[in-house]
């Protein structure tokens, strides 16, 4: 009790007395826990917890059977009639695209007939919300009429509403003749039966997916063994939902990544929370040599300074909850847009704030808190009861550890370079990030050497440029040096984090660029209207490809043509190209190195492909090596021939020749098509002439430029997230900033008033502040920029190439990067005009008189 | 006519919620070239009496006039510059700036003032206290009594009509107190000053030209010489 | 004559109004074996319907039935695709279990799809997903695979077929076509295997097979029927029907056949024999229909006279995908009397229209 009243007395009396400084202090553990947390649950949300938009009324089945480019229908006559009691859902599974409001639902075609012989009788079609939806006479009379369509009750769309759709390349109209419960607007898609949806998507004699119901026992292996004896040799087997976790698997690395970049933010925060506790230990120095003289005991004070820290550590963590799960809505857009352009079409699940999500904040806000504090406690416990009471004599002890920290940093560079040069550990970049950390735990170590030289070098200079108040606001920085160091450090983290991502981000565009210029030949790309998805592939109709390669300017088009497949437990898009189409000698880049035509000359109607560069990191794989999949009913293997650039999706890509791919898979609709122009002829011309072609027709006619334009955005909407973290890692450390200056001049307040009697206006007071937040935005972006750079080729080279497999040209942003870096220079300047208040404000004669 | 005159100044605190008199109804005149010690017991309002007459502080009532200017006519501003012109402040405890050089804490005022040619003003504050040679050196490397010198020089750097002293002494051993005071008294003489000194030394009273006992904020007599 | 009608006119007669592009059941059809066993897609309507009494051989009695129904939806898709639902195929199979006083009842319906379900002469198949008849010279193998049970039954004719009615129709009201082609393997005898919850029994007894196929029959004014099948003991067997009208009374078409130690059949007009409920009636918590489950016959010319009692009470099928209407079929046993001789059997008894007056006719 006595113990707690003292803590109270000692701790917590003067947080109350300074309640702008501890709410800073607690804003900055608060935006630390809300960021991390914000980011696990988007995370959670959009990458972990999604379904496919696909499993859309797929229900709760136990078996699924899928092959690269459709199942043979003939297998569900096979599987009806086994000689055993199991219940079968062929499903077509596709999209389409609401004409009048573009939006994009899964097309689910299903067996309307059969789905009555559900258990419990016309009660087929379960929902994952446990709604259902209800196949009678009236659902089979209605199959009579091929315009029959079912929504889910939240598009708003009423019995008899006609709807316009966009499947593939054409609109069509169709008739609401049912509307099913769905729970929310994720849960909505377009149901058909299964003559209606073969007929709209133009694709007869397979289906997508067949799900399976089994009793049990036996168990679920001898039914996949059951099962299995009967499928041709490239129709797969495999447990319900093996997609979605095969999703799920393809998204864990992105948001690994995501998460750890989260944590920036919080090693932010520990730098402010570790500068807050030093200075409240210095700060009551004097009150604790007086405890101590009064009989407490060394542990009795590091438990109140450590008790302090838990404080601010509970109070963020229960302010961060709440902001973490608003920021969370937020991220969760933004994630679900990158998962969407560069993934796979997904809808994100809800965000769950859960039991571990409460504890996770409080262990991160505590534990950093505590942490951060210990180093400082410990030395408050340490210091003799006397010498606590002489005022300041410790701080100058930090100068003697410089150049011993130096040495330390230096060990650390080089341990860093070593663990960037580790392999990935399964297939995530565990050592890259270790060197990341390395890298900012040395430059910690050395910025107070590096603040030091500078501002002992420059405090004279600025003395004579700027003024005595420069001169005697950098001396005042020197003289706390551990305090500035620590405020560098904070700073020229998040700076350097902003400006790693900044050079990241800035190289990837420009490589995407230089790439496009390469990759994209041709002068007009047609595709399918409607949202494009690295994982949907609508068709274009043949006898439009047809019409549009007969027209007078065209000198050739080149069919290509995209399914989704899976490999080794993860999806990829198999696609082919027309190699015997008209082709401009292009200069598709190859890890090889060698020319493009003698490449495509190796994989013409050969059983050679192309990989793509993300793949070869996705399924370890090198050229030269075979690869074996599905595809149609068979299962043959390839050789890789080369691997090529792609920047355009992560998925990964195998690319053969249109006749091999036809061989396997016979239908010849293509996914797009690039059109080559004869020479001189104008591309307005064209453009209208093949617009004219396709009327009649839903399809994009994009020229080169406007293609590069396109992906340029999208590539821009994938970084947003990381912008956003940024953000949000600059902020917290302005703030510590404003918070830090502000715990600066209460602690100087003595020597302020001092200037005041030897005659300094309020002006040059204010002015002196200001100079101080000059000086540590300016170290702290020196360093930020330094430590930056080194953290860039980390994210570059090491945790880019290990967890994407995409090779990224170095290139320097430098508007961005000068524009990024004005705006938190402008903002750490700004942070200082509230501590500069408060220095103007203090009482000059109560500071000098109060020892 | 008098430097610095207290016309029935009285200087009242809020403490708590309580009003203390620090100052109450004193009336005094110190004339250019005078050694004031004031004297009186802790809390007998000597500080309250040296800030008032150091323009770091208005009167609750009454005028404090410095060399014609009465305070509480003037606004921050104008206190700062009245400062910066006609008072010197010397501390107990020296108030040294320990980031800055000797020089440099004896040029600081007139930098903070903007004037030109500190650096010679400084060498020439530095010989009147005898410590010509080390305007280079940190506080950390003077000894206490070379300290007060310095923060002396300080003082004077401006040229001040008015030196207030508070417990300029009172930091040091006898023998080296014994020579600031020797120097302060010579300095007030040479440079025509009106110094005032809070002390609580007797030693220090006997060499002053005059001294006040200030007892609950009332002059309990004035001694002069 | 059969409730089927019912169950099939009732799906049918909404799907797809009565066209001309269907053929009618007139005088004069030349039937051909095995060809006319399997399907005809220009009739609208077609059946296949097995019953059976069998016993274990632990002595426990089990009734059976499968009936496969063919109603012809559209004929209109050209080209048409795999998907298209030209006919619908809805299958009813029941167990009863009439010592264990269990009555298991499932139903099912499906397109022909790409397999899934169809009639083939050329494979001497008819099938519904697993539930299916495999034709094996004049043997037929029955394979029907449920969740409780599984029955696996050879079929083996001891008969040649019968056709039903006169000149090859079986008139079902007044007009041409208003009738339907309608022949029976009246005794074939079933062995197998019933797998019943799990436990494997070897049964052995009598089936029937029905097999009927036409475009419209009934009028309106014909709401129900009650059908019998009879395997009597002295190897004759029985087919009886009778049509109740809206005003209670029995329609003049009413008929039956019967078929001698031979296999020769006599046709039966309403006049030649007595069908009369006894008060034994069982009413369905589910439907809340009051079914007669005890019927006399008599029949003078062949100085027949039968009581129809059944073991079990409760053998309503229920109709669980509002496509068709709810009728009692179920196992029985007669007892009786030819001339001075005690004669007994076993059959099938059929009762439709009970629940509510059964739609027989196409709607205008």
């Amino acid at each position: 009790m006595g113990r707690l009243f003292l803590f109270y007395r000692l701790m917590i009396r003067p947080l109350l007395k300074e309640p702008v400084r501890a709410a800073l202090t607690i804003f900055a553990v608060t935006l630390g826990v809300a960021v991390v947390l914000a980011m696990d649950l988007a995370g959670n949300a959009a990458t972990g917890s999604f379904r496919a938009s696909m499993e859309t009324l797929a229900g709760d089945n136990d078996l699924e059977i899928v092959a690269s480019g459709g199942v043979p229908e003939a297998i569900v006559g096979s599987l009806a009639t086994l000689p055993y009691y199991i219940r079968i859902s062929p499903r077509m599974e596709d999209s389409a695209v609401l004409a009048d409001s573009n939006q994009t639902l899964p097309l689910i075609g299903l067996d309307l007939v059969a789905e009555a012989n559900a258990d419990g009788g016309g009660r087929a079609l379960v929902t994952s919300s446990d709604k259902t939806f209800e196949t009678n006479e009236d659902t089979i009379r209605q199959l009579q009429k091929a315009d029959s369509i079912w929504v889910g009750a939240s598009l708003g769309k009423k019995l008899g509403d006609r709807v316009r759709l966009l499947i593939n390349d054409q609109v069509r109209e169709f008739t609401v003749r049912g509307v099913y419960p769905d729970s929310n607007g994720s849960e909505s898609a377009v149901v058909m039966d299964l003559a209606t949806a073969q007929r709209a998507l133009n694709r007869f004699g397979s289906v997508d997916r067949i799900l399976l119901n089994v009793p049990e026992p036996p168990a679920l292996d001898e039914w996949e063994q059951r099962v299995r004896a009967i499928l041709p040799t490239g129709v797969e087997v495999r447990a319900q939902g093996t997609g979605t976790i095969e999703n799920r698997r393809m998204l864990a690395a992105f948001r690994w990544n995501l998460q750890l970049l989260s944590y920036i933010a919080l090693i932010v925060g520990a730098f402010l929370i570790y500068n807050t506790i030093s200075v409240s230990v210095v700060r009551r120095r004097p009150e604790t040599g007086i405890v101590r003289a009064l009989g407490a005991s060394r542990n009795a004070v590091l438990v109140a300074f450590l008790g302090e820290a838990a404080f601010f550590g509970v109070t963020g963590a229960l302010f961060g909850l709440p902001m973490g799960r608003l920021m969370a809505s937020g991220a969760v857009k933004l994630m679900a847009a990158t998962v969407e352009s560069l993934y796979v079409s997904s809808r994100p699940g809800a965000i769950a704030l859960s039991a571990w999500s409460v504890a996770l904040a409080f262990v991160i806000g505590v534990g950093v808190a505590v942490v951060s504090a210990y180093s400082p406690a410990r030395e408050a416990s340490l210091v003799s009861p006397v010498e606590a009471m002489a005022r300041g004599r410790r701080e100058y002890k930090t100068r003697v550890h410089k150049s011993r920290d130096l040495l330390l940093a230096l060990v650390l560079a080089i341990a860093a370079a070593g663990a960037s040069r580790a392999p990935a550990m399964q297939g995530k970049p565990v050592f890259g990030y270790l060197a990341a950390i390395l890298l900012v735990a040395a430059s910690a170590l050395a910025v107070p050497a590096f603040t030091d030289a500078i501002l002992s070098q420059s405090s004279r200079w600025l003395g004579k440029v700027l003024g005595v108040e420069a001169l005697l606001g950098s001396q005042s920085l020197s003289a706390s040096l551990r305090r500035t160091s620590v405020l560098v450090g904070a700073l020229s983290t998040a700076i350097a984090m902003m400006v790693s991502v900044g050079i990241m981000v800035g190289s990837f565009r420009e490589t995407v660029l230089i790439w496009m210029n390469d990759r994209l030949p041709a002068d007009l790309y047609l595709r399918p209207a409607g949202a494009p998805a690295p994982d949907r592939h609508p068709t274009v109709s043949l006898e439009l490809a047809d019409k549009i390669s007969k027209l007078p300017g065209v000198a050739g088009i080149d069919r290509l043509r995209a399914y989704e497949i899976s490999l080794d437990g993860m999806p990829a898009t198999l696609a082919s190209v027309d190699l015997s189409a008209f082709r401009r000698d292009n200069q598709s880049s190859f890890l090889s190195g060698r020319p493009t035509a003698q490449v495509l000359a190796e994989i013409r109607d050969s059983k050679a492909v192309l990989v793509s560069e993300p793949f070869t990191y996705k399924h370890h794989v090198r050229a030269g090596d075979s690869i074996t999949f599905s595809l149609g009913a068979a299962r043959p293997s390839f050789r890789i021939a080369d691997i090529y650039y792609d920047y355009g999706s992560e998925r990964g890509t195998i690319l053969m020749d249109r006749q091999t791919m036809l061989r396997y898979l016979p239908d010849p609709t293509p996914s797009n098509l690039a059109i080559y122009l004869m020479p001189g002829t104008s591309l307005e011309a064209a453009r209208n002439e093949i617009l004219q072609a396709s009327s009649g027709y839903r399809v994009l006619l994009a020229s080169n430029r406007d293609l590069r334009a396109e992906a340029i955005r999208i590539f821009d909407r994938t970084f947003a997230i990381t912008y956003a973290l940024e953000a949000v890692a600059v902020i917290v450390a302005v703030m510590g900033v404003a918070g830090a200056l502000l715990a600066l001049v209460i602690d100087r307040r003595r020597e302020i008033g001092l200037l005041r009697f030897l005659g300094a206006s309020a002006g040059q007071v204010h002015k002196q502040i200001l100079v101080e937040a000059g000086l540590l935005g300016l170290l702290a972006n020196f360093a930020g920029l330094a430590l930056g750079f080194a953290l860039s080729l980390v994210l570059i080279f090491v945790i880019n190439k290990q967890s994407f497999g995409w090779t990224i040209r170095f290139h320097w942003p430098v508007a961005v990067l000068l524009g990024a870096i004005s705006v938190v220079y402008a903002a750490t300047v700004l942070s200082g005009l509230y501590p500069a208040q408060v220095a103007v404000g203090l009482n000059p004669l109560e500071a000098v008189h109060e020892e | 006519m008098a430097i610095v005159s207290f016309e029935k100044v009285s200087k009242d605190y809020l403490t708590d919620g309580q009003r203390v008199h620090a100052l109450d109804d004193i009336t005094l005149e110190i004339e250019r070239g005078e050694f004031v010690a004031l004297m009186g017991r802790s809390g007998c309002g000597k500080s309250t009496l040296l800030n008032l007459a150091g323009a770091m502080d208005f009167p609750t009532s009454g005028n404090v006039v410095l060399d014609g200017v009465t305070t509480s006519a003037l606004k921050d501003a104008g206190l700062t510059c009245l400062r910066r012109e006609k008072v010197g402040f010397i501390f107990q405890s020296f108030q040294l700036l320990h980031t800055l050089t000797v020089f440099e804490n004896v040029e600081l005022p007139l930098l903070l003032a903007g004037k030109p040619k500190a650096r010679d003003a400084a060498r020439e504050r530095l010989d009147w206290v005898e410590l010509d040679g080390l305007g280079d050196r940190y506080p950390h490397q003077l000894s206490g009594g070379q300290m007060q010198r310095v923060g002396i020089a300080r003082a004077l750097v401006q040229s001040p009509a008015i030196l207030l002293a508070d417990e300029p002494t009172g930091n040091l051993d006898t023998i080296t107190g014994n020579v600031i005071l020797g120097l302060l008294k010579r300095l007030t003489r040479e440079l025509n000053t009106a110094t005032i000194m809070a002390t609580h030394s007797a030693e220090a009273g006997a060499l002053a030209d005059a001294v006040v006992r200030l007892r609950d904020g009332k002059i309990e007599e004035i001694g002069r010489r | 004559m059969k409730s089927r009608l019912a169950v099939l006119g009732a799906a049918l007669l909404f799907l797809q109004p009565l066209t001309a592009q269907y053929r009618t059941a007139l005088p004069g059809y030349r039937f051909e074996f095995p060809r006319d066993y399997f399907d005809h897609p220009d009739f609208q309507t077609e059946w296949w319907y097995y019953t059976g009494n069998l016993k274990s051989s632990t002595g426990h009695r089990y009734g059976f039935e499968l009936t496969f129904f063919r109603a012809a939806v559209s004929r209109d898709a050209v080209p048409s695709e795999t998907w298209d639902v030209k006919d619908l195929y809805l299958t009813h199979l029941a167990l009863s279990d009439l010592d264990g006083r269990h009555f298991y009842y499932k139903e099912r319906v499906n397109r022909a799809g790409p397999g899934i379900a169809g009639v083939s002469a050329s494979k001497g198949r008819v099938w519904n997903g697993n539930w299916q008849i495999q034709w094996q010279g004049t043997d037929q193998k029955l394979d029907a695979v449920e969740r409780e049970f599984q029955l696996n039954l050879n079929l083996h004719p001891q008969k040649p077929p019968v056709v039903h009615g006169e000149n090859g129709v079986s008139q079902k009201s007044g007009g041409a076509g208003q009738a339907s082609y309608y022949i029976s393997l009246t005794r074939l005898a079933a062995s197998g295997e019933l797998e019943l919850n799990g436990e494997k029994l070897e049964v052995s007894g009598l089936a029937w097979m029905d097999h009927e196929f036409f475009t419209h029959q009934l009028d309106p004014d014909q709401i129900g029927w009650d059908w019998l099948s009879l395997q009597l003991d002295d190897n004759t067997e029985l087919m009886l029907f009778r049509i109740r009208r809206k005003n209670g009374s029995v329609d003049p078409y009413s008929a039956g056949t019967y078929i001698d130690l031979q296999g020769k059949s006599t046709h039966l007009r309403a006049a030649d024999f007595m069908l009369q409920p006894l008060t034994e009636s069982w009413t369905s918590i589910d439907t809340r229909a009051t079914y007669p489950i005890a019927w006399k016959i008599a029949i003078p010319k062949l100085e027949i006279e039968l009581e129809v009692h059944t073991a079990l009470a409760a053998q309503e099928l229920v109709g669980k995908t509002k496509i068709a209407p709810s009728y009692w079929e179920g196992a029985i046993y007669l007892e009786g009397k030819r001339g001075k001789a005690s004669l007994g059997g076993v059959g099938y008894l059929e009762m439709t229209g009970y629940d509510r007056p059964v739609r027989l006719s196409p709607q205008p």
